[in-house]
């Protein structure tokens, strides 16, 4: 998407009115009004302190740098390449934990 | 030290020449205007806000899952695709930050960059913030435990950043290895404080302590009895790697410690290989009460024994019929003799040797003390065993090889003799050579049984083969002086330069210092523990504000 050259130009009107916010939207935005969003990020990186995951990624790293050298990583490269197996080890019992979470406050927000 | 790598390790990176023509252009300006989107949380992350928008999302996808970055030149947020897409299209907005971390990010390098003053910026409105959350708390005047930890935390924070500016001063302190620091000798503690120096860098114990495994607050022994040994030890952790420099009196220690051995409460000179079994031994003690288990050595789970705890192998053969039973002890160390008959013999060991007295080993080495430790041992003939092939008492010979290897190993040095006969007591003032790097292998009772029965195809129970049996050392208790009035002083390995700890004096000295010392206690630590030790104990930053704000508000 190309836009003009200093500014990103003042939104259209007319786009606006077809965003209508998806449930999902909605959610996240309920999510981060009443604090529990972040709430749910501390808990989440208690768990996954506690449980060695942490440490897992902080030695993939590691390892990653040391491949490739100190100086021919970037941040984004190493997320990139650290990303998927993060998403992978996360153990079930933290995920089953952060889902009863989310549920219970689904259901107790007013939606 | 070499003050050279000292110092290129805690200095900041050059800046990318992207980063540099902006601050040529903009200079501080861009960073200062975004001083007031800058705000703290309770947790200590620094966040970047907006004004108009509670919550921000990407101005060309409307995505909020990934991380969004603000530009710094026309302030628009978007997602890292759109950052890089804004990047190339628009000439000149490369920096930009992650607003979830304020962190400078450049979008032609697509790497994360630093600059000091962007960092001083959201220092001091952390700083602001701080100040403001704890005045709001004390005007509440509420009591509850999140918020003494949040105030304990801000008044930790408020300290440390006292410390960051006189840091330049004492760069040169503050590099030495975390955990570096004297004990003050309470009355000839100098026992107490040899070992306490040499369990303190134990890497498997100190990991234990320093990564809270046993967490004061949620103490059950210390709210019921009012004192728990566990709590402090975890105490004199918590002081000796706060980065304090000065020399720390474990009073309380020894109080707790002497509420545990009642029977070695004085100040009279004490044996430090007693003091290090009988703290071991409370720690185990008041493990086991807290959870409410009466496990035994064998299978206990508690720290002093998941770190020092190793299995003994003793095989007892009958001379008669050759039938030999075999038995496993639990060790917490091994305790090995100087034999000062065999001090001057040369050292001869016969692969397969059969059980003759008759082979002389040289004990003025460690490895010689080990062979002296594992050599087939014939027992006296008052000494006869019932064997239970020949159902009599037969004249027999016992050997001891190690079943199991610990995650650290104490050796320890006989050198105090008290003979029952003479009614006296002597200490053995010989040299014992011992190595830096030391291969337990030949020691394993699969090595011990196999040099006695040849190559045989032989099964051995238990998890030998799991643990690697190449040991560093990382401390040793050396002792001076006389039986009745001698010294301790601890030796330490720190990133592989020695110090020397002498109650409250640490000074560096060199290897040969090390190797011409009278060792006691040797401590030995699985080879990749050591190094992995290394890696962690680096020296504290000074430079970067990320780190030491991690180090103490905890956000990862």
């Amino acid at each position: 998407m190309r836009h003009s050259v200093n500014r990103p130009p003042t939104p259209d009107a007319a786009e606006d009115q077809e965003n209508v916010p998806t449930l999902q939207e909605i959610i996240n935005i309920k999510l981060i009004e009443s604090g529990e969003k972040e709430r749910l990020m501390e808990l989440l990186r208690e768990r996954l302190t506690e449980c060695g995951w942490k440490d897992e990624m902080k030695t993939l790293c590691r390892a990653f740098i040391k491949k490739k050298g100190r100086n021919n990583v970037t941040v984004d490269e190493l997320v990139h390449v650290i990303t998927p197996k993060g998403r992978a080890s996360v153990p079930d019992s933290v995920k089953g934990e952060l889902l009863q979470r989310i549920r219970t406050f689904l259901n107790s927000a007013a939606l | 030290m070499d003050l050279c790598s000292v110092k290129a390790r805690c200095s900041v990176p050059k800046p990318c020449n992207h980063l540099a023509d902006y601050k040529l252009k903009y200079g501080r300006t861009g960073y200062d205007s975004l001083r007031n989107n800058f705000v703290t949380g309770s947790n200590g992350n620094t966040i970047v806000c907006m004004p108009d928008k509670k919550i921000l999302t990407c101005f060309f996808c409307n995505g909020y899952h990934e991380r969004l970055y603000l530009c710094l030149i026309c302030s628009s947020v978007s997602c890292l695709d759109h950052t890089l897409l804004h990047t190339q299209s628009d000439c000149g907005h490369d920096i930009a930050v992650d607003v979830k971390r304020s962190e400078l990010y450049c979008g032609r390098c697509r790497d994360q960059v630093y600059d000091p003053d962007f960092d001083s910026a959201v220092i001091s409105k952390y700083k602001k913030d701080l100040i403001v959350h704890r005045n709001a708390f004390e005007s509440i005047g509420e009591r509850s435990s999140k918020r003494r930890r949040l105030s304990s935390a801000i008044d930790l924070d408020l300290k440390k950043w006292k410390e960051l500016s006189c840091m330049r001063d004492q760069r040169a302190k503050s590099c030495y290895p975390m955990g570096l620091r004297g004990l003050n000798n309470l009355g000839n503690t100098c026992f107490m404080n040899s070992v306490l120096q040499a369990l303190l860098h134990a890497p498997p114990l100190r990991n234990y302590f320093l990564s809270d495994k046993h967490n004061r607050g949620a103490c059950q022994k210390r709210s019921l009895d009012r004192s728990c040994l566990l709590c402090d030890i975890d105490i004199i952790f918590s002081a000796m790697f706060s980065g304090d420099r000065g020399p720390y009196s474990p009073a309380q220690f020894l109080c707790s410690w002497w509420q545990h051995s009642a029977n070695l409460a004085s100040y009279e000179q004490q044996d430090a290989h007693e003091f290090f079994i009988s703290l071991l031994d409370g720690i185990h003690e008041t493990e086991n009460k807290l959870r409410d288990m009466n496990k035994g050595a064998g299978d206990c789970s508690c720290i002093a024994h998941r770190v020092f705890s190793g299995l003994l192998r003793s095989d007892v053969t009958c001379l008669t019929c050759g039938f030999t039973s075999t038995t496993y002890d639990p060790f917490m160390d091994i305790s090995l003799h100087l034999d000062p008959s065999h001090c001057f013999s040369t050292e001869t060991t016969n692969k397969g040797s059969k059980l003759n007295g008759s082979t002389s080993i040289s004990t003025s080495t460690l490895v010689g003390c080990l062979d002296l430790f594992t050599k087939p041992e014939k027992l006296g003939s008052d000494q006869k065993l019932h064997c239970q092939n020949c159902q009599e008492r037969q004249d027999s010979s016992k050997q001891l090889s190690i079943g199991r290897l610990p995650l650290a190993l104490c050796l320890q040095v006989k050198r105090f003799e008290h003979s029952l006969v003479r009614k006296t007591s002597r200490k053995i003032d010989w040299h014992l050579q011992f190595p830096f790097s030391l291969d337990m292998s030949p020691y394993l009772s699969s090595s011990i049984i196999r040099k006695r029965l040849g190559n045989r195809i032989l099964s051995f129970e238990g998890d030998e083969c799991d643990i690697s049996a190449e040991y560093e050392i990382f401390a040793v208790v050396t002792h001076s002086g006389m039986l009745e009035s001698g010294h301790y002083v601890t030796y330490l390995r720190l990133r592989n330069q020695w110090y020397r700890c002498d109650d409250a004096w640490i000074t560096e000295v060199d290897e040969a210092t090390v190797r011409a010392s009278q060792c006691y206690m040797i401590f030995y630590v699985q080879k990749m523990l050591y190094h992995k030790a290394n890696d962690e104990i680096g020296c504290a930053p000074t430079s970067s504000r990320r780190d030491s704000l991690m180090s103490v508000v905890g956000c990862c």
